[in-house]
């Protein structure tokens, strides 16, 4: 047996169509990686608070002793944590998986007030540009990063945005998923503005809460992983509601949100719903249109988790009846344990849907992607 | 094993192979062999022998990158309520956690998803598996 | 019966009290001159004002006194007069059977003994007013009100009621501190089964001690809540699973009457996906999720259920997840959102109507139908 070792450090001459994005993947830093980029007030602050603290998980996926939530064969061999290592990455997403170009969206948790949570995000977004998205981490010109935003400081971020906007290898802002009010609160103009004004599309990933920002669930807390995970999409199909009642694409006519990591099935029955109420009530909330049409234009889910039901009919009739070609975008969630193959996914929607949904629709949601890459010598092609 | 493993030079299918000594698979260890695409791993479970096919049937997974561990059952006369049963009978994928039985290749939750398993048998101190 | 000669139980029928006098003269001191929210009250009320359908006003004229200020007189409350209600069902609406449930507030009061006297009242008034006595009385059939945050008062109350001919289910809130799985509950499961019967869910009106209705705190417009609220099953009945309630008691039928049951397709296909690794730390619901349903799951279906009455693959839709074999058409009399027979998709199938109009409801509430009264003479299939 051999085993594969792919690491060119060059591409080719010969350019490739892109044909897998990956919509969701999430690179962490080595330990101490992000201190440096903190602002000099919290960097002896955080790491204090990290001295002899431990592991903070309470809603446990399974085995996570041993598996951290991850794919247990992404930590790399320096004893850093899954998704630490850009080669690592590059080799198992890019070239074994066949993923062509991967929009990064680094998690790296919050503070515990606002301009601490801002203050991770500016460490974050520096940590990228240092750490992935530069010439040498990035030689292949593969990865594309996030501008990381703090929602809980909206006029902060606003400005962090402008301030990263028009980097070539930031194609996305990224917030997180639990703070309260949803998004339809007029507090977070500052934000989609932004965004639109710059032509980039505000990415939603869930994460950890704390206390009732957990999320807690209108009957209180789940009592395990399984319960706590499956029940995270009516937190986002809160938030479509709110982002559309609330008159967020009237506001903003130009803003497109990507819900990341939140299932998508449910959008089907909740397009239904939405319109049912609206035919009844309508005129109260001053909408323009009806409101699934606010989701095909504005909304958009990757594919991650990819649910079905043992009838596999049923799930492709659920996706024509969706038009899923208009609402998703691959990914593949790696290094987390949830990873899903590009390969496997595109068998999984029908013919027609899985271009627009393998890379398509991802070319035109993320404005600053190439439709061609410099191609990679023994890269597996997803298809 | 971090790499993804693909089998370069297979050995022959179909046939028995020699691969192994008894001593080199310990009780609780296990081997991966280059037999087919992705490889034959070879576990001993407290004296037994098994072999399985290195990939996931759910989304083709290096399986034989995972632990092995038993099944969680009820039992009420813990604290918790739940205890191990089999320990050590079951291979659970490194992806997604999904678990097999090492000596049949199914599982208790969706039998209809199995691995594939491969006879194997100990001659003197040969383990001998058959694919 | 429906347009076509189709017996029809109306599975959602609110029954009120006259007034808050005619709710006091139920109950004994100390409780009689405690303060309690009304059923209806100003916070997410309708913004036009109009809470319930035209017409269901009853005649009765009540003398109502607000804060000790001067009496005003005002028609009964909606769903009160079990002679006006029995007319506009059974005379003009074409129900032949329906299923009363006491539309009161007490589920999410603080002090809980004053919950129990208050449910206590509605059963009374039920039991008394509806079922015992009237016109109709033969035609009703009813819902005892429990406390699940006094679970000794809620079981003696079911062993009150459970041998009466026309009380057929438990009522519980949809509001509760800790979702319906937690082991505190076990008790009220173990009565309702005793009693052999099903428990429904309903959202309690007025205000209390409720977690925000979403898991990112309150809605802004009414429109949104109205939409999103009946959707919180989902968080019991995943919690219900994972703690293996249905293992425990294999007879307990679960009504969630709020509606929303297409959210059940997505969300449990999401938790079969989910549940095969997370199984392991589950090993008191052993079975892949969805194999709970068919035993335990029903649904009233709602005005704003389905993908709507023009929809050319309805059928299919409740198909999936058996919601064909679990869903029960309930009006929801007298509420504003009040619908008919008339307003289901057509594309169902005559079996489909059958089941959702009444099968499904006389099997689940031991409804004999026809009725032995004079026999509805069926309208041809084709002229």
């Amino acid at each position: 047996m051999t085993i594969e070792m792919q690491r060119p450090k060059e591409a080719s001459q010969e350019m490739t169509e892109v044909r897998v994005v990956d919509s969701d993947i999430h690179p962490t830093p080595k330990r101490g990686e992000l201190t440096p980029f903190l602002p000099a007030k919290f960097r002896s602050l955080f790491e204090n608070r990290a001295t002899g603290a431990g592991s903070p998980v309470y809603y446990d996926a399974p085995d996570f002793a041993h598996s951290f939530a991850m794919r247990t064969d992404s930590f790399p061999s320096d004893g850093n944590f899954a998704g630490s290592d850009p080669d690592l990455m590059f080799r198992q997403v890019i070239m074994e998986a066949g993923c062509d170009l991967l929009i990064l969206g680094p998690l790296n948790g919050g503070g515990q007030t606002d301009e601490e949570h801002h203050a991770v995000t500016q460490a974050t977004n520096l940590w990228q540009d240092a750490c992935w998205l530069d010439s040498e981490h990035n030689w292949h010109g593969r990865y594309r990063g996030s501008i990381v935003a703090a929602m809980e400081a909206p006029e902060a971020a606003a400005r962090e945005i402008e301030h990263w906007a028009g980097h070539p290898m930031m194609s996305q802002v990224l917030i997180g998923a639990e703070l309260r009010p949803a998004w339809g609160d007029p507090r977070y103009d500052p934000v989609w503005e932004a965004a639109t004004r710059n032509g980039l599309p505000v990415a939603c990933h869930l994460g950890r809460g704390q206390h009732n920002e957990l999320p807690m669930s209108p009957v209180g807390f789940m009592t395990y992983n399984h319960d706590l995970m499956v029940s995270y999409s009516m937190l986002a199909a809160n938030q479509v509601m709110s982002l559309i009642f609330d008159g967020v694409f009237d506001r903003f006519p130009d803003l497109q949100i990507v819900f990341i990591e939140h299932a998508f099935n449910w959008l089907l029955p909740l397009m239904w719903r939405m319109d049912a109420i609206h035919a009844k009530r309508g005129p109260e909330n001053g909408l323009k249109r009806k409101p699934s049409e606010y989701v095909k234009d504005h909304i958009w889910c990757t594919t991650q988790p990819l649910d079905m039901p043992e009838d596999k009919l049923e799930f492709t009739r659920s996706l024509e009846w969706m038009e899923a070609d208009k609402v998703l975008l691959f990914s593949s969630d790696y290094p987390h344990w949830t990873f899903d193959d590009p390969q496997w996914v595109r068998k999984h929607l029908p013919l027609h849907m899985q271009d627009k949904i393998m890379y398509q629709n991802a070319l035109q949601v993320f404005k600053n992607l190439p439709e061609t890459v410099p191609a990679l010598p023994g890269q597996k092609r997803a298809q | 094993m971090r790499e993804r493993t693909t089998v370069r030079t297979p050995l022959a299918r179909g046939r028995e192979h020699v691969v192994a000594t008894v001593e080199e698979i310990p009780p609780g260890e296990h081997k991966v062999v280059p037999i087919g695409r992705w490889g034959v791993g070879v576990y001993n479970v407290d004296g037994r022998f098994y072999a399985i096919a290195n990939y996931c049937p759910h989304e083709g997974g290096p399986l034989c990158s995972g632990r092995t561990h038993g099944v969680t059952v009820v039992d009420p006369e813990v604290p918790g309520g739940a205890a191990e049963s089999r320990a050590g009978e079951f291979i659970y994928c490194p992806w997604h956690q999904w678990g097999f039985e090492l000596a049949t290749g199914t599982t208790a939750v969706k039998p209809e998803w199995s691995i594939r398993t491969y006879p194997v048998r100990v001659q003197g101190s040969d383990v001998i598996v058959t694919a | 019966m429906d347009s076509e000669g189709r017996p029809v139980i109306d599975a959602s029928v609110h029954a009120f009290f006259a007034s808050d006098r005619d709710l006091r003269d139920h109950l004994k001191e100390p409780f009689k001159s405690r303060g309690y929210p009304d059923v209806d009250v100003a916070w997410f009320a309708p913004p036009d004002g109009v809470r319930y359908a035209p017409g269901t006003q009853a005649d009765s004229v009540i003398e109502q006194q607000a804060f000790g200020q001067p009496v005003t007189r005002m028609p009964g409350h909606p769903g009160s007069d079990p002679e006006l209600v029995g007319r506009q069902l059974f005379e003009e609406r074409g129900v032949d059977i329906a299923v009363l449930h006491p539309m009161s507030n007490a589920g999410i009061l603080p002090d809980w003994h004053l919950s129990t006297a208050i449910f206590a009242a509605y059963n009374q008034m039920l039991v008394e007013r509806w079922l015992d006595s009237g016109t109709y009385a033969d035609r009703f059939r009813g819902t005892i009100r429990v406390n699940p945050n006094d679970i000794d008062g809620a079981v003696r109350e079911i062993k009150r009621y459970s041998d009466h001919p026309r009380v057929v289910q438990i009522g519980l809130p949809m509001q509760t501190q800790s979702p319906y799985g937690r082991p505190h509950f076990r008790p009220l499961w173990r009565a309702a089964v005793e009693a052999g019967l099903p428990v429904a869910v309903h959202i309690e009106m007025g205000v209390g001690v409720t977690h925000p209705p979403t898991p990112s705190g309150i809605t802004r417009t009414f429109s949104h809540l109205t939409a999103y609220q009946p959707m919180t099953f989902v968080w019991h009945l995943l919690n219900m699973i994972a703690e293996g309630v249905f293992e425990e008691f294999p007879e307990l039928k679960i009504v969630w009457a709020d509606g929303a049951a297409d959210m059940l397709t997505p969300f449990i296909w999401r938790m079969d996906s989910f549940g095969r690794p997370h199984l392991e730390q589950t090993p008191w619901a052993p079975k892949i999720p969805s194999a709970y349903l068919a035993d335990h799951v029903y649904f009233v279906h709602s005005s704003l259920d389905g993908p709507g009455a023009d929809a050319d693959f309805a059928d299919d839709w409740l198909r999936m997840t058996g919601k064909e074999d679990h869903s029960m058409f309930g009006s929801s009399y007298p509420d504003w959102q009040m619908h008919s027979p008339d307003d289901l998709p057509r594309a169902w199938t005559p079996e489909q109507r059958e089941k959702v109009l009444w099968r499904t409801a006389a099997r689940l509430y031991g409804i004999e139908l026809p009725l032995s009264a004079p026999a509805p003479i069926p309208v041809p299939a084709s002229a």
